[in-house]
């Protein structure tokens, strides 16, 4: 395929990615998943334990190599060579939110959101940094410590971070699994807005049907392949998927 | 005892940095006490009673301090490590006292396993150091050699039992807290010293000075052995004074170089000192041992050196072979607890340095870092040993010779910077590299499971 061709407006596109762990005794965590994603969608990545879904977002945001197939974001194919290589290119076109924040802990708020954009050795936008602090309620917190804040606060200030130099993708990992029924709501409240406002492109892996609901769209994966999409998905019925799923797991034996 | 074995394995690096502070500091500590033992032997004639003595008291005393000093440093940055583990551990539903059994536990295995490889190290250590008294003529030739009650309770007693004591104080120290702030206190890093440890250091800074007034005033200039035994200790308890306020020194200086810094780094170099400043108790561990081996090493061989000036024919060997089996042993012993406390805390951050890469930071930026942390250590440190050693070169020089500078060459001086700084970024880059090279994504959801 010419990469010329390889969607210009698609923000993220995986070609038949598998990924297959061991040597002695192979296990495909991924097998031959192809998926196209339109730059401002949000899309939830959904799956029974074990299905892939972590190593989907890992191979996908450029964290892993996938053992065959490729991966194109904003239509650049992720590069050859090594560690550093694919760093610089995940930092200029990737941002990530984690479960576990990741924040810096002895660098403040204000510190941790610019940190991307020093270690790419850019000029640092105090304003632009500022402005998506106050968009989600941070700008007081500005100059705290993670550890001054609360789990919402942290996962929100981890968003800013992963917002502040518009990356192609933003890539959440279980954003809301370490945190309380309300802090997780506005987490998520923000991430829509991110793509209401900003146009910003959302890749959500989650086990909540509750926040995978919150997307355009949701894919459905059990043992390392694509077996389901729900577009416009309503809560009830992506946990009715994900029941019918797990059920489809425990009676193949996983 | 299933968990003490399970987490002894899991948690290599500390415990192989416990292991060795145990056994080096063990080994050296027999053989001077074994020259205790030797000493009560039948038909050891009484002046060489005496120099026994005399080496295992003073030299063998000051070693055990440096030893069990470091022992309890190690292993309370250890037990420091894991005070979100502790957490943990507390909140599903240990006691203190549980989580305090548990580390001390650990301890216990890992140090004794230390003190019993010490014993023939020890053995032959202490063999070795007679010999070298007797081939000097210190001692008679005749005079057997006994390894002992003496070797094995003090070897074990400042290598074991110093273990375990620090180690109960630190985990207490840390299981007493509620497990919100040990949450807090494991993220922010600590940015307190204890107040013992504050006067402790205050102490000795203090009788270091009444050293250097005391060699200045007190003692006869043409006693020159007398001028160098109080000159001695200056260096030794300021080294050990600036070890013990290493934080709070660390934190201003870094408040006065920080910008130059950040100038000359750039973002690695801003990022280090604001990694500093705010895990400062963290990052000035190896702080201690820099600023201790230069501190003494410089004091002890310089003053060697005009002492030497002095008696060109001096046949006093007794002082000058010690002097040099002091530095000797404390240069050898220091560089191993500073590779030891630098792997120990770099292996620490992985986390931090997983993070760091996952936000856009490459392994060489990181390395750039840890190069701009350590030569900010190694400016503070080689500052203050060299003000330690001063405290005693400048007394001891200025009484013997009437000059305030030694008559001994600058070779001296610019070999132990080499050495130390050698040491600090060579540990400090590789373990370095070492972690921060770590597959980012596998060490965090390791943490995350932990």
């Amino acid at each position: 395929m010419n990469e010329q061709q390889v969607g210009r407006r698609e923000a993220l596109r995986l070609v038949s990615v598998s990924k297959v762990y061991g040597e002695q005794r192979p296990v495909a965590a991924l097998r031959d998943v192809s998926l196209a994603l339109a730059p401002g969608s949000f899309t939830s990545i959904m799956g029974p334990s074990g299905s892939g879904k972590s190593t989907l977002l890992q191979c996908a945001a450029g964290l892993d190599r996938p053992t065959s197939g490729q991966v194109f974001v904003a239509g650049q194919p992720l590069p050859d060579g090594d560690e550093t290589v694919l760093t610089e290119f995940r930092r200029d076109r990737i941002g990530f939110v984690f479960q576990q924040y990741n924040l810096i802990p002895y660098l403040t708020v204000e510190q941790n959101v610019v940190l991307p954009a020093r270690f790419a050795g850019r000029r640092v936008d105090r304003r632009a940094c500022r402005d998506v602090l106050a968009r989600l309620g941070l700008a007081k917190l500005a100059d705290r410590l993670p550890a001054e804040l609360s789990g919402g606060q942290r996962q929100r200030v981890a968003i800013a971070r992963a917002l502040v130099n518009r990356p192609a993708v933003l890539f959440a990992d279980e954003p809301t699994g370490a945190l309380d029924t309300g802090s997780g709501r506005e987490v998520l409240s923000m991430l829509r807005e991110a793509v209401d406002v900003f146009g910003q492109t959302v890749v959500m892996v989650t086990h909540d049907p509750l926040a995978a609901a919150q997307a355009d769209a949701v894919t459905f994966l059990a043992d390392g392949a694509v077996v389901d999409h729900l577009h416009r998905p309503s809560a009830a019925r992506v946990a009715e998927r994900m029941t019918h799923l797990d059920e489809f797991a425990a009676a193949a034996g996983r | 005892m299933t968990i003490v074995l399970a987490s002894v394995r899991r948690r290599r690096t500390a415990f192989v940095a416990t292991f060795l502070s145990v056994f080096l500091g063990s080994s050296i500590v027999m053989a001077f006490a074994a020259m205790l033992d030797t000493s009560f032997g039948d038909g050891v004639p009484k002046a060489d009673r005496t120099t026994l003595s005399i080496v295992a008291t003073v030299v063998g005393g000051w070693g055990a301090i440096i030893v069990a000093s470091a022992v309890a440093t190690t292993v309370a940055v250890a037990a420091r490590q894991r005070a979100t583990e502790l957490a943990l551990l507390r909140s599903a539903g240990a006691t203190p006292r549980q989580v305090v059994r548990l580390i001390v536990g650990e301890t216990a295995v890992v140090a004794a396993a230390g003190a019993v490889l010490a014993v023939p190290v020890g053995y032959v250590l202490g063999r070795g150091l007679l010999a070298m008294l007797s081939a000097s003529d210190q001692v008679s030739s005749g005079v057997e050699y006994r390894f002992g009650g003496a070797a094995l309770g003090v070897g074990v007693g400042v290598g074991f039992v110093v273990a375990l004591l620090a180690t109960r104080i630190a985990a207490r120290r840390a299981a007493r807290r509620t497990i919100r702030e040990a949450m807090f206190e494991a993220d922010a890093g600590g940015r307190r010293i204890g107040r013992v440890r504050f006067w402790a250091g205050l102490v000795c800074l203090g009788i270091a000075a009444q050293n250097v007034v005391l060699s200045l005033t007190m003692v006869d200039g043409k006693k020159v052995y007398d001028v160098q035994m109080i000159a001695s200790e200056a260096c030794i308890f300021a080294g050990i004074g600036f070890a013990l306020l290493s934080p709070i020194i660390l934190d201003r200086a870094v408040r006065l170089l920080g910008g130059v810094v950040g100038r000359v780094g750039g973002t690695a170099g801003e990022l280090a000192v604001a990694g500093i400043r705010q895990r400062v108790q963290q990052a000035a561990t190896p702080l201690m041992p820099i600023i201790v081996v230069t501190s003494i090493a410089m004091g002890t061989l310089y003053m060697q050196a005009v002492t030497n000036a002095l008696h060109a024919k001096s046949n006093d060997k007794v002082t000058e072979t010690l002097n040099y089996v002091v530095v000797g042993m404390i240069v050898v012993f220091a560089a191993v607890m500073l590779v030891n406390l630098v792997v120990t805390v770099m292996n620490d951050r992985r986390g931090e340095f997983a993070q760091q890469r996952l936000v856009g930071a490459t392994q060489k930026q990181l390395l750039t870092m840890v190069g701009a942390e350590s030569a900010v250590l190694l400016a503070v440190g080689l500052l203050f040993g060299t003000i330690g050693g001063l405290l005693t070169v400048v007394p001891f020089t200025l009484k013997t010779t009437h000059s305030v500078v030694p008559d001994a060459s600058i070779g001296i001086y610019v070999g132990i910077v080499l050495t130390v700084a050698a040491l600090t970024v060579g540990a400090m880059l590789v373990a370095g590299r070492r972690a921060a090279g770590a597959d980012a994504v596998s060490v965090l959801r390791e943490a995350a499971n932990a």
